[in-house]
């Protein structure tokens, strides 16, 4: 704001209009996670009859049921896929980022090239000739089955990402480690993995990310209800509970408290992290 | 002399030894798919199968339950990735011949016929199981479809159980003028309006005529062509175009259009026999309600006196690892005990004969069931007894003609024109 | 032996990656475009060559015309929220308009649908859309609207439009973000000096801040316009399409035709036209990042 506006010391209608506007916005944007939660607490009937109101009895035992109904196995399902799949792809980018940076080797251009060229497939173009892999190779219906291509298809977003930082990392570097004679393995581990640091954790974060919201995949490559994640879950959690809308509020509240939580806490990471990764 | 006795004990108790520990080692997971993951269904499935197990103690069940909508894309990918669960739910009629005809489900003829257990069912619930006169599934429960009124709001407005279709229809009038909404409808899964379709079918199509069309044995120049398909869809329109539904039928799921049923805000509901438990403690029952079969046309040239309904049942996968101790299961489900807690648990009308008595069952459930023994022959839920593709044509159809952008003609052109492609792929 | 150890090496960092992408990634895409040569169903073991005889299929397939149009549709009303609209309101909070504090409320709260899972928000939009009893439904009686109620999710106009508007929602304050990222990399200097020769906000807006993010914009917007055709997550969950394919998009007709329908040649085909119409995307954005430098 100009320090000609603001010393005269009130809001210009097109400020207030803005003001209005963003006050609307933010309202949209937050209103129907409000409502989401308000609805959780309320019995099935109150829900629908009485949709305003804040709930006349807090039914915390809407939770316990959801809870009981199967959530707890898709939170955990959707942990252990997250997090091996964040692990593994960022791994194996930062070490085909290093190499592609930091070595020297014939072939580097088509490899880079052929890592690149994986951006521009969309994933369901790949979704029935990978079910029929997944089913040839016998993993169908594990949690291989959503790790292996989840990997597979982060690769390179993530070796992008790292290889930009990496870019910026003084060649000096390199070569002061070779000549105290030291090897690449040791050099990636010590030298380069430390350094990027930040950028493994926005990539990490990105991947993490992309990993726990992934719909199509989860949906079409596992189908037992003890492997699936809780995005595919919730939709046979809420068909399960049709009748009992409060109940399957409690389920979707239970899904997002964790990241909702996560979010709050790290805002600025987190928006950081995802728009800086984005950017680049 | 004695050497040679205990050298022969010894190998008779080192022999028994191994046989029992390969028995113990010898235990068999059988996995078992139904579509009840509601908690009072699913309570019911539990302890059957935990006394199962507690009376075969080699035989460990894995069990699985997804809703309804999502089992039919549930079971076709499975048998799509070879991995088909052991025993697993099937509904009768095309759905089921489907696995039969793709050798996917275990030909049981002689295990039913060929011991007691086929004294626990009656030939009318199987038949439906049958494909070329082989049988390939056992029915759990017997389903049919009723229209149920408030008892209360049909007094109030001085209106008698119709008769007639025309009746049926003045009735709604009545209701409507009356400023009653007359039919709570709930068509977000169209299988809601299926049902209805597949009724005014029933009782408009020859019968023979109308079961060659469906199964696709009708020659390609006649198939789907009878007037009475046209009519049937035309009857269901009206329905919807004189008001007689609630608003939004589309988007409301069946589920909150039986709410709102229940709470006494609508007149009428086509509801199914195993639903009528779930009305138990609402303002319904307090008002009291009863049912009739939709009524049929004097002059309608299918089978008046058809109901709509179907056996559910279960089937065992033809390339199971374990069909002994499958069918075991299968057995055990059905036995009269088990029978009888299904109905008590679930509500639902078991197809194990002498299960529905008044110690298991209220009076509603027993009329149903009597209603639907007497019935001259049921028509199977159309969604499940079309190819799965004209199916989907004629429920996209349904959701059109409900929204007024396609008329019953343009409809039934288009279930024709799949079912000739359907029958050009089976190379028939 | 060092040298030959040293020479190998390099490959055996980018062999796993490589490998990986090799089976998963590219492998699947071309056995995609084999299999659209063929009809055949998952039931049957029975292949048979078809040729393009099921691209045919697809192009006199009405279905697979609205799910195009929809599909452009999506692609059009998302780039004028996602990209125009959030640069606007991104330009709103740069321009330092509000306090910070302020700023970064906003900038959270719009922020986060994004992080939601789709299902979720599929699932809770579904139950604001209800006919009569739903949260939008309930506004518009009490607000004596009623005569624009509409059956949102069951009535083919309506039902695209509901559906593409929720994907608004998710994502417009994550476009914004990025686009306060663009900015803020803008030199601050440049603005000052057109505070000093007396531009209004709006002409600052124009001729610096647009200008300034141009290549954000063109990267987003390619972005938006892929995901546009890719999408399928929040269609699924919504309306799976319905009803009467009113809201259908390639993407769901592709997963139906393959897991429901059973023609999995046709759906393959299907996939293939997605894969064809988002390489052009990419072949767009790359030529025209190439004349802009």
């Amino acid at each position: 704001m100009t320090v000609a506006a603001k010393s005269r010391g009130g809001l210009t209608p097109a400020h207030a209009a803005l003001l209005i506007l963003f006050w609307l916005l933010a309202g949209a944007s937050v209103y129907p996670l409000f409502w989401l939660f308000m609805s959780s607490l309320k019995s099935s009937p109150e829900m629908f009859g009485s949709t305003w109101a804040l709930p006349e009895e807090w039914r915390w035992s809407n939770y316990a049921a959801a809870w009981e109904a199967g959530i707890s196995q898709y939170l955990v399902s959707s942990v252990i896929v997250t997090v091996l799949s964040t692990i593994l792809v960022v791994f194996l980018s930062a070490a085909a980022a290093f190499a592609l940076v930091v070595l020297k080797f014939r072939g580097k251009t088509p490899i880079y090239a052929a890592i690149l060229g994986g951006l521009i497939l969309p994933p369901e173009v790949a979704l029935f000739p990978l079910f029929k892999t997944l089913n040839t190779l016998g993993i169908y219906n594990t949690y291989l089955a959503l790790i292996i291509p989840y990997v597979a298809f982060g690769i390179p977003f993530t070796t992008f990402l790292i290889r930009a930082y990496m870019v910026t990392i003084p060649a000096e570097l390199n070569e002061a480690s070779i000549m105290d004679g030291a090897g690449p393995v040791w050099t990636f581990f010590h030298v380069h993995l430390p350094l990027c640091r930040p950028i493994l954790a926005s990539a990490a974060l990105i991947e993490a990310m992309r990993v726990w919201n992934e719909f199509i995949f989860a949906l079409t490559f596992v189908e037992s209800e003890s492997v699936k994640t809780i995005t595919i879950g919730m939709m046979s959690f809420a068909n399960a509970l049709r009748g009992d809308w409060a109940v399957l509020m409690a389920g979707l509240a239970i899904s997002i408290i964790p990241i909702l939580i996560t979010f709050l806490i790290m805002q600025r990471q987190f928006i950081g992290g995802l728009t800086q990764g984005a950017i680049k | 002399m004695k050497p040679r006795k205990i050298a022969s004990a010894l190998l008779i108790s080192g022999f028994s030894l191994m046989a029992l520990s390969a028995q113990a080692f010898a235990e068999v997971t059988i996995s078992f798919l139904h579509k009840w993951p509601e908690p009072q269904n699913l309570a019911y499935f539990e302890q059957a199968v935990k006394a199962f197990e507690a009376s075969h103690p080699n035989i460990k069940v894995k069990m699985e339950a997804v809703a309804d909508e999502p089992y039919k894309d549930k079971i076709r990918v499975l048998m799509a990735s070879d991995q088909v669960p052991d025993v697993y739910f099937s509904w009768s009629g095309e759905f089921g011949k489907k696995f039969a005809r793709g050798g996917r489900a275990l030909d049981i003829t002689d295990a039913v016929y060929g011991s007691d257990w086929t004294a626990v069912f009656s030939e009318a619930s199987m038949g439906p199981f049958k494909y070329k006169d082989k049988l390939y599934g056992v029915p759990i429960n017997v389903d049919s479809k009723y229209m149920l009124y408030n008892k209360k709001i049909f007094a109030d407005n001085g209106i008698a159980e119709p008769k007639t279709f025309a009746e049926f229809v003045a009735a709604c009038q009545k209701l409507k003028d009356a400023g009653v909404t007359p039919i709570a409808f709930g068509n977000q899964y169209p299988w809601a309006a299926a049902h209805y379709i597949g009724d005014l079918f029933g009782k408009l199509v020859p019968n023979a005529t109308r079961l060659a069309d469906y199964e696709l044995s009708s020659p390609a120049d006649t198939i789907y062509t009878d007037p009475g398909y046209v009519e049937g869809l035309t009857k269901f329109k009206e329905l919807n175009d004189s008001g007689y539904f609630n608003r939004g039928s589309n988007a409301l799921s069946h589920e909150i259009a039986r709410g709102s049923f229940s709470a006494g805000r609508t007149a009428m509901m086509y509801l199914e026999l195993v639903e009528f438990g779930q009305l138990k403690g609402t303002k319904l029952e307090q008002d009291g309600w009863d049912f009739f079969a939709l009524p049929g046309f004097p002059d309608g040239k299918g089978d008046q006196g058809l109901l709509t309904g179907a056996p559910d049942g279960f089937m065992v996968s033809a390339k199971s690892g374990h069909p002994k101790e499958a069918l075991e299961f299968l057995k055990f489900l059905t036995s009269p005990e088990q029978g009888a807690d299904y109905v008590k648990m679930t509500g639902m009308t078991s197809a194990v004969i002498g299960s529905v008595t008044k110690d298991t069952a209220d009076a509603a459930t027993l009329k149903g069931l009597d209603v639907l023994n007497k019935a001259s022959g049921l028509a199977l839920w159309i969604d499940t007894d079309m190819d799965a593709r004209s199916t989907e044509v004629l429920l996209a159809g349904s959701q059109a003609i409900l929204n007024g952008t396609e008329t019953p003609e343009q409809v039934m052109a288009k279930v024709r024109e799949t079912a000739l492609a359907v029958k050009k792929d089976r190379g028939e | 032996m060092m040298a030959i150890q040293h020479r190998m090496v390099p490959y055996l960092f980018v062999l796993p990656a490589i490998i990986l992408l090799l089976v998963f990634v590219y492998g699947p895409a071309v056995e995609n475009v084999i299999y659209s040569l063929y009809a055949w169903s998952s039931m049957s073991p029975d292949w048979r060559f078809v040729g393009f005889g099921n691209y045919g299929e697809l192009f006199a397939n009405p279905i697979f015309w609205t799910a195009l149009l929809n599909n452009i549709v999506y692609a059009v009303v998302s780039v004028l929220f996602q990209v125009a609209f959030a640069l606007g309101l991104a330009a709103v909070l740069q321009a330092g308009v509000f306090g910070p504090r302020l700023r970064s409320f906003f900038r959270t709260t719009l922020f986060l649908p994004s992080i939601l899972p789709v299902t979720v928000v599929g699932l809770l939009w579904q139950l604001i859309h209800q006919p009569t009893i739903g949260l939008i439904d309930q506004l518009l009686y009490t607000t004596g609207l009623e005569s624009l109620s509409h059956v949102w999710l069951g009535e083919e106009r309506t039902a695209l439009i509901a559906v593409v508007m929720v994907s608004q929602w998710q994502w417009t304050g994550y476009m914004m973000a990025l686009f306060m990222v663009a900015i803020a990399a803008i030199p601050r200097d440049l603005y000052e000096a057109l505070e000093l020769e007396g531009a209004s906000k709006l002409q600052t807006f124009r001729h610096l801040t647009v200008p300034g993010v141009r290549e954000s914009t063109l990267i987003f917007t390619v972005i938006t316009i892929f995901g546009a055709f890719k999408v399928f997550d929040i269609v699924w969950v919504m309306t799976a399409g319905g009803p009467n394919h009113a809201s259908e998009v390639l993407g769901t007709h592709m997963y139906r035709s393959a897991f429901r329908d059973d023609v999995v040649g046709y759906a393959s085909a299907v996939a293939t036209v997605i894969f064809f119409l988002t390489i052009s995307v990419g072949y767009v954005q790359l030529k025209l990042q190439r004349d802009h430098g």
